[in-house]
């Protein structure tokens, strides 16, 4: 979590951080700072969201920066915790991105040797350490620093009397953007966007000298290459336009993600590694772990392949026998658990497989192979178009191991998402806006898609939701329903449609008022629930997409509706990169 | 500085059955939304501080916007109650002498030049059907009355919508309809110029999209992306987009323009003013001449698609014809007698051998194998 940016150029680096830092804002808000060369080092830093306004008493000097947007693990977010921290002498500073996970005893080691820590942080030892071996020349005291720190990092450092900036990266992620006489470093592509399109992606364990319209790369005290390659995300996709959030902008850019994921196809060597498994364990966290579950209740009925699921940060300490091809499913690919249970795959030989949004991430150079989701960059910390993407990528996978029999389906998919965009909402969403708790069942392939209906509710309405298998519904949670709890229920045609239905009686029995989810033009169902929300009758898989969106939609119409903050929920970030 | 409100929040009902997913603003003719011709003729006039009212289906119309290279604000209508209203809307943000523009009609650059120096203005055009517009009366080149949509025209003149104001009018907006303000101005004294427009098109119903689809793609550049066979026979402008394959032996005449990632089969023949959207199927051996076809359209093999708009979506399986005839069509409470083979709604299915005569299929309408349609069909109909 944490964003970190640095810039070192021929503009003026304040503005450009900045802008960079709101980029970045998704993966942390609690506090902000920058530092910049000047005649001297200069710092701003405080506590609260970059884009509340408060950047703009930052006036700072100098074409050289650093800036970080924080999402707290080490001390609580206030101005003495927001990075950039200092050296002793305020000649050095530094903003990090990752965990150093001994840091209490080289904190204790540099205290008794006469360092004055100011923060609770874990970062301030890295300023301290590199104050410690600085003789002038700040990459030789970097690279003094880093084999003392255990744990993740992507760290950017400036000192006082140099014009450069010097980037090291172990496990956490970090990016150059390079421009025209202008270097820029961030730990993701979105704030480099508007000024160049070609980037290097660090390796673990690279550090590189940054100085303006000059960049080396070290790794292991040996200067490498690293390829330059050109992104094809355009700046607008990164701007909220006219829409009133980012979350609802991502929502209507469904149908094209969508498509475009499902265009790209698969390469010949992933669809042998596909052809080839006779088992797959997925390892994902959050909204990639509804998507997982989603695939496997489809691959298990549609194509007879045994699928197995697992948490990222459960898998890493109770790692299952494993056998088979591993697939790993991040939007980021920079969540530590989910990398973390890859390479514990990956020592156990199993094929690996990476589903991810960011081209260059972490993930993809730890798995065998990679399976681009086609999303663009998302801000919204609550995930809407990339689950739409994984979905595709995760389809297209089935589609491979049953030989190609859904191509139809998945080429018209996006139409029938289009449709369900236009699909009014209003009075369920007035239910669910004065409700404390509202639970969402389904069955078979649509009990993830209302854990996940359930998940977008409370992240970004703050209204408690769980999402159920309708039959467990009466193992326990029914004895929550009351005439105040709504339920939304998705029922479509198939093996479950009657059981389904009975269960929705029984809810109605105990006034529960219902929202149901059905195919168009199911009068039964309409008529015995309370709101009836139409999808279009489709292919199973195509109604998975359209029912998810659905319920996006009610979930982001109800946070409206109770005047959230939907693109950044409280206390959350999009990617967490700490475990 | 002259600034710019475009008004685009309406659906543009008469267009029904195409207004299902977009305003009228935003379908295209010659594959470019109405709205973007109307911003092209304001930045060719280095009018640039442009203000877009949207309204009905306003994200589709939002991310289309956010999509150019033109610094355009957008202002919420939340209830399409009028142009004055609409007008309302955008007034936070209008500081100087502005225009107003519909989002849904073509104009081009001329006539915008001859308006933007005027304080208070309305571009009139001559139209031979006027009693659907606003017709208006003038005398020594000064608007004297207008009057909305008369049984009998006094004259062929009509507005156009499009007004030069000062932010004056807003004191004049007392109802929800511009012409009333223009009447409560004319009536305080106030005069308002009649310029005639130099070339301004409007598609009242949805066979009129045919016709401003032809006159666009006059305008359209020559474009090759794509893997188009060597054996291909191109005469007169064409364009084909991005990602766009055209099979062997394909012959088309311009003008034609093909969107992005297309699959256009061999033998096809595509003749003159033809549109075609992004990601259409043709199927080998299909005849299409003067349509417009919106995206994710697919057609079957053997099919001869002549004078149709097609929407969003449509599958029409093989051997499908549409007739071009004229018989009576009752739409938005008038009968019509209009000539064109078929248009149909969005995500309208065919079996195969479907003939559509002179046919307006709504929305989701499913016809059954060897039917021929004619008429109107309603929204979600299946034809068996």
């Amino acid at each position: 979590m944490c964003g970190i940016v640095g810039y070192i150029g021929r503009r003026d680096a304040t503005p450009v951080l900045i802008q960079g830092l709101k980029r970045l804002e998704y993966r942390g808000y609690d506090s902000f700072g920058l530092a910049t060369v000047g005649s001297a080092i200069e710092v701003y830093k405080k506590a609260g969201r970059i884009s509340d306004g408060e950047a703009g008493a930052a006036d700072l000097h100098g074409f050289t920066g650093i800036g970080h947007t924080r999402w707290a693990t080490h001390g609580e977010p206030n101005d003495i915790n927001a990075h950039p921290h200092m050296d002793c002498t305020g000649t050095i500073a530094v903003v990090h991105n990752g965990v150093i996970e001994n840091y209490r005893e080289l904190k204790r080691q540099l205290e008794g040797r006469g360092h004055t820590f100011r923060s609770e942080t874990d970062t301030e030892v890295i300023a301290h350490l590199i104050e410690e071996h600085y003789e002038g020349d700040l990459l030789s005291a970097v690279n003094a620093t880093l084999p003392h720190l255990k744990g993740s990092y992507a760290v950017l450092a400036i000192a006082e009397d140099t014009q450069r900036i010097v980037a090291a990266r172990d496990a956490s992620p970090l990016v150059l953007g390079v421009g025209d006489a202008e270097i820029f470093a961030a730990s993701d592509m979105t704030p480099l966007l508007e000024y160049t399109e070609r980037v290097i992606y660090l390796e673990d364990g690279d550090v590189a000298d940054l100085t303006p319209g000059r960049f080396t790369i070290f790794h292991g005290g040996r200067e490498v290459e690293r390829p330059v390659e050109l992104i094809d995300w355009c700046v607008e996709d990164t701007r909220k336009g006219g829409f009133a959030h980012y979350m609802l902008k991502e929502i209507y850019e469904q149908p094209l993600s969508f498509y475009e994921t499902i265009r790209a196809g698969v390469n010949d060597k992933v669809q042998q590694m596909i052809m080839e498994t006779d088992e797959i364990t997925l390892v994902a966290c959050g909204t990639s772990y509804h998507t997982a579950l989603i695939f496997k209740y489809l691959a298990e009925s549609l194509c007879c392949i045994p699928v197995r699921v697992e948490m990222g940060s459960e898998f890493k300490y109770f790692t299952p026998p494993l056998h088979g091809l591993a697939i790993a499913v991040s939007q980021s690919g920079e969540t530590a658990d989910t990398i973390a249970a890859l390479k514990m795959a990956k020592a156990r030989n199993c094929p690996t497989l990476a589903i991810t949004n960011m081209p260059g991430s972490t993930v993809t150079r730890v798995a065998d192979e990679t399976l681009l989701m086609r999303a663009g960059p998302e801000i919204g910390v609550a995930a809407t178009k990339s689950y739409t993407a994984q979905l595709a990528a995760l389809m297209q996978i089935l589609n491979v191991r049953c030989e190609g029999v859904f191509d139809e389906v998945l080429s018209h998919a996006h139409l029938a998402i289009s449709d369900i965009l236009l699909q009014e909402t209003r009075e369920a969403v007035a239910l669910c806006a004065k409700a404390e708790h509202v639970f969402f069942v389904g069955r078979g392939a649509f009990y993830p898609v209302s854990m996940e209906g359930a998940l977008k509710m409370k992240e970004i309405s703050y209204v408690h939701a769980e999402g159920y298998a309708a039959g467990e519904l009466k193992h326990g949670p029914f004895a929550l329903l009351t005439a105040e709890t709504p339920v939304v229920a998705i029922c479509t045609p198939g093996p479950t449609y009657d059981v389904m239905a009975s269960n929705i009686k029984e809810m109605k029995a105990r006034k529960a008022p219902v929202i149901a989810l059905g195919v168009a033009g199911d009068t039964e169902l309409a008529e015995i629930v309370d709101i009836f929300i139409p999808i279009p009758n489709t292919h199973l898989l195509v109604q998975v997409l359209t029912a998810s969106v659905a319920l996006q939609l009610l979930a982001y119409h109800t946070a409206c509706a109770l005047q959230r903050d939907v693109d950044k929920p409280r206390n959350l970030a999009k990617s967490v990169t700490v475990e | 500085m002259m600034q710019a409100v475009i008004l685009a929040a309406g659906e543009g009902s008469r267009l029904r059955p195409l207004t299902r997913s977009k305003p009228k603003a935003m379908l295209p003719v010659a594959n470019r939304p109405i709205i973007e011709y109307v911003i092209d003729a304001l930045l060719e006039n280095g009018i640039r501080d442009i203000v877009v009212v949207v309204g009905y289906r306003k994200e589709e119309v939002i991310r289309h916007l956010n999509r150019l290279n033109a610094p355009i604000q957008v202002v919420v209508q939340e209830r399409q109650l009028g142009t004055a209203d609409a007008l309302r809307a955008a007034r936070p943000e209008i500081t100087e002498d502005f225009l107003v523009l519909p989002g849904d009609n073509y104009i081009n650059a001329e006539s915008i030049a001859r308006i933007k120096k005027e304080q208070n203005a309305m571009l009139v055009a001559e139209h031979p059907n006027p009693s659907n517009f606003g017709v208006v009366v003038i005398r020594n080149g000064f608007v004297r009355e207008i009057i909305e949509k008369p049984e009998d025209a006094p004259t062929f003149t009509v507005s156009t919508g499009i007004y030069s104001f000062t932010p004056e009018i807003f004191s004049y907006l007392r109802t929800n309809e511009i012409p009333d303000a223009l009447a409560a101005m004319i009536a305080a004294g106030r005069r308002i110029r009649a310029i005639p427009a130099d070339d301004w098109q409007d598609a009242i119903y949805p066979w009129d999209l045919l016709k401003l689809n032809s006159r666009m793609l006059r305008g359209i550049a020559p474009e090759i992306g794509g893997t188009v066979d060597a054996s291909v026979i191109r005469r007169g402008t064409v364009h084909i987009g991005a990602g766009t394959t055209v099979g062997p032996n394909t012959v088309i005449y311009g003008p034609v323009t093909i969107g992005n990632n297309c699959n256009i089969g061999s033998n096809c023949v595509i003749m003159p003013d033809v549109s075609i959207g992004d990601r259409v199927v043709l199927e080998p051996f299909t005849y299409v001449a003067d349509s417009l076809m919106m995206s994710d359209v697919n057609i079957g093999s053997h099919s001869r698609i002549v004078s149709a708009v097609f929407g969003q979506g449509c599958i029409l399986a093989d051997h499908t014809t549409t007739y071009p005839s004229a018989s009576f069509i009752e739409v938005g409470g008038r009968v019509q007698k209009e000539e064109f083979g078929a248009v149909l709604g969005e995500g309208v299915r065919a079996a195969p051998f479907t003939i559509f005569k002179n046919c307006i299929a709504g929305n989701s309408v499913t016809i059954e194998e060897g039917k021929t349609v004619i008429g109107l069909i309603e929204d979600g109909t299946r034809v068996m």
